[in-house]
């Protein structure tokens, strides 16, 4: 089953605009098939149900039911090799 | 006529042979501007560099008058403060709806301006380069933000910047 992964920032575009892409590439390198979807981070909650995974830039609001992943190695550009295998850990 | 030439202009564009970061490094000229260059600010907070690059795009009817209310507020709620390797950036920026022309303003501080950090709002780190992103078709934007990404996530170029003496040698720097 495919699975669905919440992008996440403050404001929906910028930070999670480069981590979306990132994430397509790693997933399209590593074979996986996942369904993203780019929001701010106040609408994750409510969309948690509807996903298996939440990638997000910036702190998390509250706590989820569903696997977190804090993603701002990619804007640092520090531990990037690390964040990639946890993101692609959690969907296995 | 004047179509064809349009044509053969935009197909000479793409055989260029540009390496996609230089590709969007050059994209990035188009949101650099002398005028919003701050070398060596004397703001000694986020709040008061803000205040510095509002006042300035709002005076090239860049902004809306809500801009600075809400970069600030948004930089309270959802930090931009990041450490790379050996510099701490930040990269501040709001909704769409309060940018009216496009732009990426650079500033510089010798000591560091305070800003939370983006993964831990309880971090600050002292901001040497800030990077106030006026963007308001960020969808579009990847190429520019990745290119902005890439910037800071230099060391060198981000050296560059702070040694740079005056707005032009910051620009030069950046699109190198």
């Amino acid at each position: 089953m495919k699975k669905r992964i919440l992008v996440a920032c403050g404001a929906g575009i910028a930070t999670s605009t480069v981590v979306n892409e990132k994430i397509t590439t790693l997933l399209k390198e590593n074979g996986i098939e996942a369904d993203i979807r780019q929001i701010k981070i106040q609408e994750a909650k409510g969309l948690e149900k509807e996903a298996d995974l939440l990638i997000s830039t910036t702190i998390l609001p509250t706590t989820f039911e569903i696997p977190t992943i804090i993603a701002t190695a990619y804007i640092s550009g520090i531990g990037m090799d690390k964040l990639d295998q946890k993101i692609l850990d959690a969907l296995k | 006529m004047i179509d064809i030439t349009r044509k053969l202009y935009i197909g000479l564009q793409l055989n260029l042979g540009l390496s996609r970061e230089e590709e969007s490094l050059v994209g990035l000229q188009d949101f650099l501007n002398n005028d919003l260059v701050f070398i060596h600010t004397s703001a000694r907070t986020s709040e008061e560099v803000f205040k510095q690059v509002a006042a300035k795009a709002m005076s090239m009817d860049m902004i809306t008058d809500a801009f600075l209310e809400k970069v600030t507020e948004r930089e309270k709620n959802f930090p931009t403060g990041i450490e790379t390797e050996r510099f701490g950036v930040a990269i501040p920026h709001t909704n769409p709806e309060y940018v009216k022309k496009q732009f990426i303003a650079v500033v510089t501080s010798q000591e560091g301006v305070p800003f939370s950090r983006m993964d831990d709002t309880n971090a600050q780190i002292k901001a040497k380069a800030i990077f106030v992103l006026g963007l308001n078709e960020p969808h579009t934007q990847l190429e520019s933000l990745q290119a902005i990404m890439a910037v800071l996530q230099n060391d060198d170029k981000i050296q560059q910047i702070l040694d740079s003496t005056d707005v032009e040698q910051v620009i030069q720097s950046i699109l190198a």
